[in-house]
Formats: structure tokens, sequence, C-alpha cells
């Protein structure tokens, strides 16, 4: 393994590499529970469902905020969190306007 | 396995800030959550059986049902029907009542004699077991944000921590973790051994952790949860909202218990029931909440399942026993898997033991946490950085505090009945009392001592728990404890009362003949009052 250079190496960025991961990961597991929630097995109707999709919200928001301090840089987490974000709403969007 | 330098440099700053941050609280949360997981044992063993009327065959209850509605208005609109040992046949909230915890409710106790005569006797209800559970949920933080306890929400943020702490933890410890594994290497140094066991004990009840971690996060911000997805479900109401009823009823139309019965162990066969509580009984919305139980599946609450019934036309509204006949939604045993994952409710005696166990090593965990903090910041001088000695006394005082403080609560159950205090608010006196003192002895004297005194007081205490059982036949005064043996609490109390004067003894040894630059090391120096022999037992 090659020594990696100052700026190749992971940065602190506490703050903003934080504030990315729990609002911008909080954002993304609300996208995917909410996908889940109307295309998932069952639909939206079973009633038990609701809560199901309450509970897997946080293990996703949790499992992103932790991952977020792999971005090298908290500017890196803010873009790539977002695009993600865009993604999935897009495809939550999509989904609702033509199902 | 490899893992790049600067990952892992990030992930032990993680690790060690969420740790530092939210160890404490997260101390009180899982010893007295080990406790929890016996709060009918606890509730029953402070209770005196005096409180308790005589049951009464099951053939019996419709009489005793009649007798005392016609009696009593309030027992008219609202009762409890019990069907295991311990709790009278009937009761019903003179005062108070519903959700929450209360501490001077009046709940009335209702019987027959042989003779179907109607015994009724008012009674405070013990809040010990609920207490205990209280301090689980809060760490013993009081006030109130919104509708939702401040300590829940507190500890919900830490759980937060937690689980970052967590697989930050288990990130930076990938790459030595085949090697080090089952090392627990006593010959290297106190605090070697301190860094063996957290990892050790981390690792192997990982799972435990992150079931933890997560429950305790949806139980303090579902409402939060529940709000964003009601905005993806648009139109579509989250939860299905009750019809209310045009006919009021009254309560002379009740079914037969009998009709109640066999109703309910249809619904969930193989269990037990608990009790039945019925409520606004003449009113447009009557309720029938029943509690059942088994031992050995999965269940909604810590001990029972819930089913919810109209009491007059006996349609169910709500159950949390799920069936292929009955309530077959998929999602269902799921959900209530990840409530029974929490409450380890659902593996018998021996599941209980063992939640019992991985919930006092959760808090060991957390404490060792704190020691390596403090002994990564050690300087090779006598004195020790300020910030060191807060955190030494912040440790020691809040995590043994809250011990030593509930301890005492124990030990005192038996006496304040006997000196009529006021049951309930005593132990909340009481708890918060020691709990201060603790902390306030700790930044005073500092924490080497106040690690060992407190231990010295929680072993002396234990004994206490033990030698109060043990006369307690012996003193006339103490009537209604007569019936009581030394029992498996006595038993915990003795084998905790062992280890707590022996790590007093261990930590007493350290403080005179371990490292001197160390925040832990006594001399009689800096501690006129205590000399060596005075202090190893």
């Amino acid at each position: 393994m090659t020594r990696l250079s100052a700026d190749q190496k992971i940065q602190p960025h506490w703050w903003s590499k934080t504030l990315s991961g729990s609002i911008l990961g909080l954002s993304l597991a609300f996208a995917f529970a909410s996908i889940f929630a109307w295309y998932g097995p069952g639909g939206i109707e079973p009633s038990m469902k609701t809560q199901f999709n309450m509970w897997i919200i946080s293990p996703i928001w949790l499992l992103v905020l932790s991952f977020s301090f792999l971005f090298k840089t908290g500017k890196k987490a803010f873009l790539y969190l977002s695009a993600a974000n865009i993604v999935a709403y897009s495809i939550f969007l999509t989904l609702r306007w033509y199902l | 396995m490899r893992i790049r330098g600067d990952i892992l440099r990030t992930y032990q700053s993680v690790h060690t800030w969420t740790g530092i941050v939210a160890g404490l609280v997260l101390f009180i949360g899982f010893y007295a959550g080990s406790l929890t997981v016996f709060k009918p044992e606890i509730t029953q063993w402070a209770t005196p059986t005096s409180e308790y009327l005589a049951p009464i065959e099951v053939e019996k209850y419709d009489a005793l049902i009649e007798q005392v509605t016609a009696k009593h208005q309030k027992a008219a609109d609202g009762f409890t029907l019990n069907f295991h040992q311990q709790a009278s046949p009937l009761t019903w909230y003179e005062s108070g009542g519903g959700r929450g915890l209360r501490l001077d409710d009046s709940l009335n106790h209702a019987t027959l004699t042989q003779q179907d005569e109607l015994v009724t006797q008012l009674a405070t209800p013990n809040e010990l077991g609920n207490l205990i559970d209280l301090l689980h949920r809060t760490a013993g933080i009081i006030g109130e944000v919104g509708h939702e306890d401040l300590g829940v929400i507190i500890l919900g943020i830490a759980a937060v921590l937690y689980f970052l702490a967590l697989v930050s933890g288990v990130i930076f410890l990938l790459p030595t973790l085949v090697k080090n594994f089952f090392a627990l290497r006593s010959n290297k140094g106190a605090s070697r051994f301190w860094l063996d066991s957290h990892n050790l004990v981390g690792i192997i009840s990982l799972p435990f952790h992150l079931i933890i971690a997560w429950t305790v996060i949806v139980f303090s911000f579902h409402d939060v949860f529940y709000g964003g997805l009601g905005l993806a479900y648009g139109d579509k109401p989250l939860f299905e909202r009750q019809a209310k009823a045009e006919v009021a009823y009254s309560v002379n139309n009740l079914h037969p218990v009998d009709k109640y019965i066999k109703e309910v162990n249809q619904l969930a066969q193989g269990y037990q029931i608990k009790s039945m509580e019925f409520s606004r009984l003449n009113s447009k919305a009557p309720q029938l909440g029943v509690q059942v139980t088994n031992p050995d599946v999965m269940k909604r609450g810590q001990d029972a399942d819930y089913i919810m019934l109209h009491p007059y036309t006996l349609k169910v509204t709500y159950s949390s026993v799920f069936s292929q006949e009955h309530n077959s939604d998929p999602y269902g045993p799921v959900v209530k898997s990840f409530f029974a994952l929490h409450f380890g409710n659902y593996g018998g005696e021996a599941g209980r033991w063992l939640y019992f166990v991985m919930g006092l090593l959760g808090a060991f965990l957390f404490y060792g946490g704190n020691l390596l903090w403090l002994e990564k910041r050690r300087q090779k001088q006598t004195t020790q950085s300020r910030s060191n000695r807060v955190m030494a006394a912040l440790t020691v005082g809040i995590c043994l505090g809250s011990v030593l403080a509930l301890v005492s609560a124990l030990l005192a159950s038996k006496w304040f009945y006997l000196m009529q205090v006021q049951i309930n608010q005593g132990y909340v006196y009481l708890y918060y009392a020691i709990f201060f003192a603790a902390i306030i002895f700790c930044f005073i004297k500092g924490a080497a001592l106040g690690a060992i005194r407190i231990q010295q007081l929680l072993g002396t205490i234990c004994m206490g728990i033990v030698i109060t059982s043990v006369i307690a036949p012996l003193i006339p005064a103490l009537g209604f404890m007569q019936h009581l043996a030394i029992g498996g609490f006595e038993i915990v109390a003795l084998v905790f009362a062992m280890a707590f004067f022996y790590s007093a003894h261990k930590t007493a040894q350290r403080a005179y003949y371990g490292e001197r630059n160390s925040i832990w090391a006594l001399t009689p120096n800096t501690v006129k009052d205590v000399t060596p022999q005075q202090v190893t037992i």
C-alpha cells in the first residue's frame, strides 16, 4: 500500500459531514421508506405495514450517517448525499405520478 | 484485515466522542433496564402481601362484578379483573389511573368471602417497579417536552450516538479483531485489561446492542418518523380511525365473564389471560383491554400481548396476537418482534436472565469506555488535568452513584412500610438525595476515594437487603413481611454484595499500590483521613 499524501486522506470536517449525514441521511431514509410503503410487498394497504415503514427509517438514516465520515470532504458529503436524495425522490414522485 | 490508516483514525475519533458524550446516561439506562426485566417480581417483592385480597374461583367473578358495580359508581364506569396470583380478583381506581406514573393513586381492591359477601380495601399501589422502569427510560432526567419526557428524548439522542459508536467501534477494531479477540491480558496492567474486556463484551453482544440502539431511537422519535411518513402517505391516513358508536351502553348489559374468556381463548390460543380492563363502560366508546401472556413467545408488551374488544358487541378493535385464522397481517409479527427483541420476553426464564446479564454487561461497556478515555489522557504527573478530574468524578459519581441510590431505595422499601413513610415519594426523594450526594462527594473528595467509598457502601447496602429479609420474620411489628423467605431477590443481592466488596478492595489496592501518576492514585497526603489499612478490607 502506497502512502497517501495529505490531500488524498480523509479530511475531518466534523460539522459539515455530521450535518449532511444527519439531515440528508434522514430525508434519504424517508424517501426509501416512502417508496417501500407504496410499492413494497403488500402495497399501501396492510395496517401493520405503516408501523414497519416507520421502523425501517432509523436504520437507513443511521447507516447513512455512520458512513458519511468516509467522504473525503464535507463538501463531497453534501453533494453526493444531495444527489442521492434527488434521485430517490425523483423515483418516488415518478412512481406516484404514473402508477 | 487491512483498513487505511486515515479511515481508522476517523472512526476512532467518532467512537471516542460519541462514547464519552452518551456513555453516562446510557449506563443508567442499561443497568436500570436489566432490573426492569424483573419489574413484576420487584413490584411483588416490594408490595406487602396484605394488600392483595384473597383469590376467588372464576365462576364467582360475575357475582363480584354485580356487587361492586351496584355499590360503587367509579367501579361501574370501569374496573380490572385479574386472573393471576399476585393481584386481587377485582380492582378499580378511586383516584388516578390511566397511563403514566403517579405516586399517590389510590386503588380499590375487591373480593368475595366464602359466603359471597363483598370485601373491599383501598391502597396506594407500590410503584417501585414502575419507578425503576422510568429510570430506565429517562435516566432519571425530570421534565417534559410536549407530551414526551425530556429524559426519553435525551436517551433517544444518546442512542443515535450509541449507534454511531457501535459502527465506528467495529470499524476500528477490525484490523486487530482476529488476533486479539479472546485475549484478556490481565498481566499487562489495568488499562489493557479494561481495553480487552471492553472489546470482547462489545463484539460478543453486538447484535443485542444494535437492536437496543435501534429500538430506543424508535421509542423516542416515532412521532417524528410518523410525521414525515404521513407526508408520503398523502391523503391516505396512517392509521384507521375507530368510528364512534351511536348507542350508549350501560354496565348492566355486560356479558358473563365466561363469555369473554372463551372469546379471548379462541383469539389467543396457547396464551393465559392475565387481566381484563373494562373502561368507559357507560359511554358510546366502551373498551375492554385484555392482557394475555405466554412466556415462550415474542410479545408486544414487556410481559403481555394486548387484545382490545368492544365489551358489548365483542368486536375486536386491536390485537397483537397474530395467527392464520385471526389477524393474519404479515407485517404484524415482524413489527412485534422488534419490541420483543428489546424486552427480551420470548425466551422464558433463561431468556430473561440472559437479557439481565447482557444489560449489565452493556453498563460495564460504557463505564469501561469512560475509564479508557481517562487512561488515554493520563499525564505523567501526580495531578491530572482538570478535564480528566471532572470526567472521572462524573463517571464514578453518576454511574456508581445512581446504582447506590437505587439499591438504597430497595433496602429502604420494607422499612418505609414499617415507618409508614409515603412509600412512592419516599423512593423518589431517597434516590435523588443519594444520587446527588454521591456526585458531590466525588467532586469534593475526588473520583478515586469516591469509587472506593461508593463500592463499599454498595456492598453494605446489598448485605442490608439480605439481612432485612432474614430478620423480618423475627420482628412482630413487621407482621406483613412474615411470608418473606430468602428468595431469588436475596440471592442476587448477596452475590452483588460480594462483588461490590471485592471490587472496592481492588480499587483501594490500585489507589495505594498502583500507578502513582494516575487519577486513581491516593496518597495519605492528598487524603488525610484515610490510611491504607482502613480502606483495604
